[in-house]
């Protein structure tokens, strides 16, 4: 082309291209936002999104799983063995749990939400739910409890698994005096966790 | 003393004070931006003499384009505005002379002329018609040289920032 | 105004209490501007901009202002103190200069000069040295960028804006705004963009120039308030905010304050020149010297809402692209204006 003839191209050109942006904007100024007024309005999140943890501890059979399969070890749990003379019932999966969950912490200022916990869990009970909100002032209370016992609970839980083991080592003794031919055992059977 | 007489001595003081600044201050574009006020007084001035034209001509010319002109060249020649504007005294005889003579000759201006106020004169007539008019049949042959002379002076410009061609080999 | 004469009998009070009512009209005008401005940029991204406080935001831009008041007014220890605080009154004067001869109705003009619309190209060159002066003030390399940029801008873009107003003034012979305005009186067929009030034939062939002329002077005047596409003098993007970088409080204020200002200005000779100023567009429907105000203001409005239209839809012009624009499109082409419009009139 021409100078002469690109100048006037690119007059008309630029004039045609800014009233095709024109109309997009003008378009978009009658359209209705995208956004939503957040706190008030709150937009669906999707149904696998992973946000705060929740465990259902009447489930939990305290088998540990979740806590080593946490890569940032943000699960912290102690258990105490039951005696056969309790029974703590079964779990929604029909399993029976023979294991007292009095510790189970979730310090969620250290997950990093990737949800690795969530897929051991034999019984699922440790779920992520769509709950996002929950900043708080002072770090502590970032540290969830889900153990449902009560310290005299786990001192009476804790007192019988004791009295249980001594009475399984006195048992244990006895057959050892009924039977003295075999060597003695260094260390005991029982490990009292 | 009247309003009028007020506002004409704050110009006259405008106009002198940043003169003065231009004058003695040693740093350059402090200078160059006093001159702003200075041009600022004199158009406040020739609106007392009733010559509108003039003064708005003063603020065009000399603020939009020729105080921004020095100031762009001021600017853009970096390595001159940290030094100090020389204010010493050299070549002291010639200097007063001339000045001496230059002085006189004001002076002189400044008595032989008829100062002729007249402050009834309070309209401002339609000053731009008549310069116009003027400007193209009595002062026509003035006017045609100085745009030529300017018409000179813009192709020089343009002749000077060309981009040379580089010879084809 | 002889009221108002005869409530003070003082001629020095009236003027001054006279010449404060553009101020007044400024700060009110900035903050409906601010709040159209970030609703309509937010609309156009398909957002919704402030909500909270007050009705939709209303409350917002007072918000903002007063904000602003309280802030620490900062000055850089190595900047050129004098200049620095100098720069943003300068600005600020230059604007407000030229609210003295925009005619915002039949009855209210500032000063009813016969140079106004000379005037208004005149004092706009102080603008230009306030931006200077605050980018040199600051120290700071990106604002001497910014405040060199916006003075080659603003004066390159001022001849394109001189010559439409000489275009303007060649048909309504008159170079007072108040008479320009007048001129046009009577209806949207007066206007001068559509040719003014003349014989058909004449109108007819001076039609297409004036539509022309327009539109240059509306892209010049864009380009002279420092707004996108031509906002290289504040290009956040590459001189974090030009030459008011530095300034922070009051004298940040002071320079918003003097943009939307300008943008009423220019506005406001777009509209004084070419669409009939404070004339109705029906004639004698809805005219008279209140009516007046209001389509002035309005017009204004809404040539202000296509500035802020044009804003959030083109990006940024690079410098070598700006003086193209300004010195090899703008010029020549009002160049031929010129030059058929006084070929049209003396026919």
């Amino acid at each position: 082309m021409p100078a002469v003839g690109t100048y006037f191209y690119n007059i008309f050109h630029s004039l045609y291209t800014v009233i095709v942006g024109m109309k997009i904007t003008i378009k978009h100024l009658f359209t209705h936002s995208a956004t939503v007024q957040y706190p008030t309005v709150k937009m669906k999140i999707p149904e696998r999104a992973r946000n705060r943890l929740y465990v259902n501890i009447d489930d939990c059979i305290g088998c540990d799983q979740c806590s080593m399969a946490c890569p940032v070890d943000c699960i912290t749990i102690d258990t105490i063995k039951s005696t056969p003379d309790v029974d703590l019932g079964l779990t929604s999966k029909n399993t029976k749990k023979r294991l007292y969950v009095p510790r189970f912490d979730i310090d969620i200022a250290k997950c990093c939400y990737c949800g690795l916990c969530v897929w051991p869990c034999p019984t699922d009970c440790i779920v992520m739910t769509d709950v996002y909100e929950f900043s708080e002032f002072d770090r502590k209370k970032l540290i969830y409890s889900f153990s449902n016992m009560s310290t005299d609970e786990i001192a009476g839980a804790q007192e019988r698994l004791k009295k249980y083991d001594e009475e399984q080592a006195a048992k244990k003794a006895a057959v050892k005096a009924a039977a003295p031919i075999t060597p003695p055992s260094s260390k005991p059977e029982s490990s009292a966790s | 003393m009247d309003l009028y007489t007020i506002i004409f001595y704050i110009f006259a003081l405008i106009t002198l004070g940043a003169a003065c600044i231009v004058v003695f201050s040693r740093n350059i574009v402090r200078a160059a931006f006093a001159l702003l006020f200075a041009f600022f007084g004199v158009a406040g001035i020739y609106v007392f003499l009733l010559a509108d034209f003039i003064a708005i001509t003063q603020l065009l010319i000399y603020v939009g384009g020729i105080l921004v002109l020095i100031l762009f060249g001021v600017m853009l020649t970096s390595h001159q505005i940290h030094v100090d504007a020389k204010t010493g005294t050299v070549q002291t005889l010639p200097a007063v002379m001339i000045v001496a003579a230059l002085a006189g000759t004001l002076i002189g201006i400044f008595w032989s002329t008829n100062w002729n106020v007249n402050p009834q004169l309070e309209i401002m007539d339609k000053t731009a018609p008549q310069i116009g008019e003027l400007l193209l049949t009595k002062y026509l042959l003035p006017f045609e040289i100085a745009s030529v002379v300017l018409l000179v002076a813009l192709i020089g410009a343009a002749m000077i920032a060309r981009r040379e061609k580089k010879p084809k080999d | 105004m002889e009221i108002i004469q005869k409530l003070f009998a003082n001629e020095l009070i009236v003027s001054i209490l006279l010449s404060l009512l553009p101020l007044v009209f400024i700060i009110a005008y900035a903050l409906v501007v601010l709040y159209t401005e970030m609703k309509v940029a937010a609309h156009i991204q398909d957002r919704v901009a402030y909500m909270r406080t007050g009705w939709h935001g209303l409350l917002q831009p007072i918000a903002d202002m007063l904000k602003l008041l309280q802030k620490e007014d900062i000055i850089p220890d190595k900047a050129d103190k004098l200049l620095f605080r100098l720069a943003p009154i300068i600005a600020f004067v230059g604007t407000y200069a030229a609210y003295a001869v925009l005619p915002f109705s039949s009855i209210y003009i500032g000063s009813n000069i016969n140079l106004g619309a000379f005037f208004l190209v005149a004092v706009g060159s102080l603008v230009v040295v306030g931006i200077l002066m605050a980018g040199w003030a600051s120290n700071n390399k990106w604002s001497l960028f910014g405040g060199v940029r916006s003075a080659a801008q603003m004066i390159s873009y001022e001849i394109p804006t001189a010559i439409a107003i000489i275009i303007v003034v060649m048909i309504t012979g008159s170079l007072n705004l108040q008479d320009v305005t007048k001129f046009q009186d009577g209806g949207i067929g007066n206007w001068v963009v559509f040719g003014g009030p003349s014989p058909w034939l004449q109108k007819l062939m001076l039609m297409p120039f004036t539509i022309i002329t327009f539109f240059i002077l509306f892209v010049s005047s864009i380009a002279e308030v420092n707004r996108t596409p031509f906002d290289l003098p504040e290009a956040e993007s590459e001189l974090v905010q030009g030459f008011n970088t530095e300034y922070s409080g009051m004298r940040f204020a002071m320079f918003y304050l003097s943009e939307y200002a300008n943008l009423f200005t220019v506005s406001a000779v777009g509209i004084a020149l070419f669409l009939g100023g404070w004339s109705s567009p029906f004639g004698t429907f809805m005219s008279g010297p209140v009516w007046g105000i209001f389509w002035f203001v309005a017009k204004a409005y809404i040539f202000v809402l296509v500035q802020i239209w044009v804003r959030w839809t083109l990006p940024r012009l690079r410098v070598d692209q700006l003086m193209y624009v300004s010195w090899k499109v703008l010029t020549p082409w009002l160049f031929v204006c010129l030059l058929s419009v006084g070929l049209i009139l003396v026919l």
